[in-house]
Order: C-alpha cells, then sequence, then structure tokens
C-alpha cells in the first residue's frame, strides 16, 4: 500500500476497528507504521533543513529528562552494586565488582534504563503533542501553506530523540557509576581512583560502539513510534490520550525488541 | 465603508464575472463518502476568477469537506477536479505544494501552531516558500498583515493568550501572507463581535477588489454573506439545492431556501 503522506493522511487511515482480530490489527499497525518510517528516511534531505527546530527539540527532550533519568540510573547503579556485592565477596571476587558494574552498566542497564523512562516522557509527549496539532488542523494548515509537516514535525522530532537520547546514556552511565562507588564505599574501602581504574578497565570501544548504536535506533523507535501515533491521532481529546498511551506501550516493546536483535548481531559480529 | 458603494462595486464585480468564462475552480461530479456516511454526492461546484461565492448549509452538511476536497487535504472518491487549471489527481508532490501556495485555507478553529508566537506563525509560510524573502522583508509583509486585522499589538504573543475571535483574525491574516489566488474561508466570521465581523467581511471584499482574489467562503453569518457573495450556494444532502444572489435566495419561494435568511 503506498501512502501519500502529502494528503490529509486521517481520512485515508485504515479503519482498523472493523478488524476484530487483535494480532491482525497489531500487524497492521506494523505495516502502517513502517511505511510511515520509510517516508520518514525518503525526507531526510528534503529541504529545507529545519535546523533550528531540531535543535530546540533535542534541547527539550534532552532538558526535560535529565532529571530523571539521573535519579533512575544513580538507585540503579547503587542497587546493583548492592546486590551482587554479596554473592562476589562470597567468591572472594570482590575487587571484580568495580569492572563487573562498568560492563553491566554501559552494555545494557544504562541504554535500557534511559530508552524506558524516554519512551515514557517524550514517547508520549511526541503523541500528545502532534496528536493535538493534528486534532487542530495545525498539520494540515502547514500542508496547505505548501509547508511540509513531515520535514518540520516529524523528521525534526525523531532526529532530536535519536541524538539526544546516547548523549542521556552516557549521562546516566556516569550517574550510575557514581551511585555504584559510593555503594561500594559503604561496603569496603576503594578509592575513587581505584574504582575508576578498574571499571574503565574493563571496558572495551566493542562495548561501548554496539550500546551507542543500540540507543541511537531505540531513540529512533520512540521518535517514529510517538510522531506516527500523533500523526495519526483521531478526532478528540480522546485520540490524543490514546496515541500518548499507545506511542510508549509501542515504543516500550520495541526497545526489548531492537535488544534483543542487537545483542543477537553483535554476537554473529563479534 | 458606505452600503452604496459597496454595492456599487459588488455589481461592478459581478459584471466582470459574469462573462469571464475563466474557471478558478471546477469540479465535476466529485462525490465523497467516510465509510457509510456519504458527505458529497455529485457535487458541481464552479468558481470563477475574481468572484466571490458563498457557500451555506446546515452544521454537518460536508461544507467544509468541500473546502478540503479544493486544497487536496480529502480526496474525493469520484469525479474530477481542476483548481486554476491544473487537475488535483494528476498533480506530483510537489507541484501540489506549488498550487497551495496559490490556494489560502482559513480553518474554521484557525489553526494556528500554538507552539509558536504570532510573529513566528505568520513567519511560517513566508520562511518556507522557494524563493524566500529576506529577514526585514519578512518582517515588513507581518506586519502589513497583522495592522490589516487590527492585532499588531499582539505580535509576539502566545496563540493560547489570545481570544477565539483574535486567534482567528491571526490566522486570516497568516493565510493572506501568501498573497494567494484562491481563499477558501471556512467560517471567517463565526465567533466575532458585529463590528468585528463587519471589519473581517470589509477585508474580504478589498482582498477581491484589490488583489483580483476568488473565494469560496462557508459562512452562516447572514451580514457576512451580504457583503460579500457574489453568489450563494446552499448545500443540503450532498448536492446544491439552490443557487443564487443572496436577494434572489433571500426572497426565493423554496422555505427550506430562504429559511436560512432568516435571523
Ligand atoms: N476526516 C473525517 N473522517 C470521517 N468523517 C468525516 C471527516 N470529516 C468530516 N466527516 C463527516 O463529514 C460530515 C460533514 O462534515 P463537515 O465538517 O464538512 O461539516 P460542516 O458542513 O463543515 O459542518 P459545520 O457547519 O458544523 O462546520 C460530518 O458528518 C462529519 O462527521
Ligand atoms: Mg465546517
Amino acid at each position: 500500500m503506498k501512502k501519500n503522506y502529502n494528503k490529509s493522511t486521517e481520512e485515508e487511515y485504515p479503519d482498523i476497528s472493523i478488524i476484530t482480530s487483535p494480532v491482525k490489527s497489531f500487524f497492521y499497525t506494523v505495516g502502517d507504521m513502517l511505511s510511515f518510517a520509510r517516508s520518514f528516511v525518503q525526507n531526510l534531505f528534503e529541504r529545507p533543513q529545519e535546523i533550528r527546530e531540531l535543535l530546540k527539540q533535542a534541547y527539550i527532550f534532552g532538558n526535560g529528562s535529565l532529571g530523571l533519568v539521573g535519579i533512575t540510573a544513580f538507585i540503579v547503579g547503587m542497587v546493583i552494586t548492592l546486590q551482587t556485592q554479596p554473592t562476589l565477596a562470597e567468591l572472594g571476587a570482590e575487587s571484580w565488582m568495580p569492572s563487573m558494574v562498568s560492563i553491566s552498566i554501559i552494555r545494557e542497564i544504562g541504554p535500557l534504563i534511559t530508552a524506558l523512562i524516554c519512551a515514557g516522557k517524550i514517547g508520549s509527549s511526541l503523541g500528545a503533542e502532534i496528536g493535538s496539532m493534528r486534532v487542530t488542523e495545525q498539520i494540515d494548515a502547514m500542508l496547505v501553506s505548501g509547508a511540509k509537516p513531515m520535514n518540520f514535525i516529524v523528521k525534526t522530532r525523531v532526529l532530536a530523540v535519536a541524538f539526544a537520547l546516547p548523549l542521556l546514556v552516557f549521562y546516566a552511565d556516569a550517574l550510575a557509576f557514581a551511585g555504584s562507588f559510593i555503594s561500594l564505599q559503604m561496603e569496603m574501602n576503594i578509592s575513587l581512583e581505584l574504582f575508576l581504574t578498574q571499571a574503565l578497565d574493563a571496558v572495551k570501544l566493542s562495548d561501548v560502539i554496539p550500546a551507542t548504536i543500540k540507543t541511537f535506533l531505540f531513540g529512533l523507535a520512540i521518535g517514529i513510534v510517538g510522531c506516527y501515533q500523533g500523526y495519526y491521532a483521531k478526532k478528540g481529546t480522546q485520540g490524543v490520550g490514546n496515541a500518548a498511551n499507545r506511542s510508549v506501550v509501542l515504543a516500550s516493546l520495541l526497545i526489548f525488541v531492537i535488544d534483543l536483535l542487537v545483542v543477537q548481531t553483535q554476537k554473529l559480529l563479534f | 465603508m458606505e452600503r452604496s458603494a459597496q454595492e456599487g462595486k459588488k455589481d461592478e464585480i459581478n459584471r466582470t464575472t459574469a462573462n469571464g468564462n475563466e474557471k478558478a475552480v471546477d469540479s465535476n461530479s466529485i462525490s465523497k463518502s467516510f465509510g457509510s456516511n456519504t458527505v458529497l454526492k455529485d457535487i458541481d461546484l464552479h468558481l470563477k476568477k475574481n468572484e466571490n461565492l458563498v457557500v451555506m448549509g446546515r452544521s454537518g452538511s460536508g461544507k467544509s469537506v468541500l473546502l478540503k476536497c479544493v486544497v487536496g487535504l480529502v480526496t474525493p472518491d469520484s469525479g474530477s477536479l481542476t483548481v486554476l487549471g491544473k487537475d488535483l489527481q494528476e498533480l506530483e508532490d510537489h507541484e501540489l505544494n506549488e498550487l497551495r501556495r496559490k490556494v489560502g485555507y482559513l480553518f474554521q478553529g484557525g489553526a494556528l501552531y500554538d507552539a509558536m508566537t504570532v510573529r513566528e506563525n505568520m513567519a511560517f509560510p513566508l520562511k518556507r516558500i522557494p524563493d524566500r524573502p529576506s529577514k526585514s522583508e519578512i518582517q515588513d509583509k507581518v506586519e502589513e498583515a497583522l495592522d490589516s486585522v487590527g492585532l499588531i499589538e499582539s505580535i509576539d504573543k502566545m496563540p493560547s493568550e489570545l481570544s477565539g475571535g483574535m486567534k482567528k483574525r491571526i490566522a486570516l491574516a497568516r493565510t493572506l501572507i501568501l498573497e494567494p489566488e484562491i481563499m477558501l474561508y471556512d467560517e471567517p466570521t463565526t465567533g466575532l463581535d458585529i463590528i468585528t465581523s463587519k471589519e473581517i467581511s470589509n477585508l474580504m471584499l478589498e482582498m477581491q477588489e484589490k488583489h483580483g482574489i476568488s473565494s469560496i467562503t462557508v459562512t452562516h453569518d447572514l451580514s457576512c454573506a451580504r457583503i460579500t457573495s457574489n453568489r450563494i450556494c446552499i448545500l443540503r444532502d450532498g448536492n446544491f439545492i439552490a443557487e443564487g444572489k443572496y436577494e434572489e435566495l433571500e426572497n426565493s419561494e423554496n422555505k427550506e431556501v430562504n429559511s436560512f435568511f432568516k435571523n
């Protein structure tokens, strides 16, 4: 099915409510979303490049998530340290703590936690914002004035999330390290210098690069799902609510799927 | 503006448009249904150049859908639609965009971009035309357009700080800023007080006279219809049931038709 994103898409949106089978409607949504993603890709080099809007959105997304991401990462860093420390101590492998913690944070916990939080925070705000733009005909108004909403609204926001997310992950990793260090301090005497040397020594470039790529993909997923749900929001406040809600659910689900796929691919490659 | 002067100008336009057979919008038997809800049925819509056609009809009769067809926001199920000599169905995306810049659309709800100030709202379409004007030109145009709707002092406000009527006027100014050849006004005066509504009607008339804009206006406002219309069509059950000048329809024998003209 070829979709023309220059037409008002709302009316061409297939009425999936008649399909009672949820499985069928799930695949319907996925197929539709893939075609939306393709249109996003086709628009990548479309002019004008709305750099200013992109930076603005990236700032909003990034800055707005600092608090929640920071606190969560810090606490998770503490908790995993507190929980693994006794086991490792039993095995007499306590000195492995920093490297173990750092590998799990960098490879998995940092990206996953950040992405899930952003799926909630950014995904829902994208769904709601773009959904209300759809409902109040702002998207149509853009189309009619010859501007390209795919370009101005969708492309900028998807890219903004995709680029902001890896930065947020570095920040989350750092705070998780901090949390881990503080809880280690409580259990055993370790200097910050030693902790950092051990933690960072354990991390190889082959950990950081796949993790960053993965995060970038998480960001793309959150952005595309949120924009897609908003773009096709049904009329009315309920439509906007649904768009926000579905963005979060679908984006979270996709994050796990992508995580799994990336880890499998990574295994094959390295 | 004096009433008689208005009438005089209108007659003049009537005369010049009556024999001009150039069409701004030309549609033949367009139909549109949403699921089982048939909204438009074999409708023929002809808009001559420099004419203002007023479309009246009950709520939900499909007036907004009709306007949306003209800009390609809604694709008719069947029928042909030519706007400024271009068949909408055959246009590529970039051609459609080009055409849309020549067609202004005032949305029923205004559709201001609520994340932008009034100034940014106004400049938005201007910054995105292929031969983009310079910063100072944009600034001048924005101020001029806002001035024409009497809202220059709101230039740095956000849409959420404006009243409903102000939003509508700003939306109108934003649409006119691209100097379209065709204007589609969806209830331009609804929600405005009588005085402002007269001013808007006169502005619409001025656009038609000064800039030669052809327009389709959807309205329930009799004074707006009287001031701006060259011709009125009444929409019911997906088709036009009557057509004529204001005075003709006002005195129509058909009860259903003239009921639109009673307050
Ligand atoms: N995108 C859409 N999807 C489904 N149905 C629609 C859509 N747009 C309009 N309709 C239906 O088409 C009919 C006509 O709607 P339209 O908005 O054109 O009415 P209107 O004449 O402009 O009414 P009003 O004077 O209240 O603005 C309504 O029954 C509406 O439910
Ligand atoms: Mg309407």
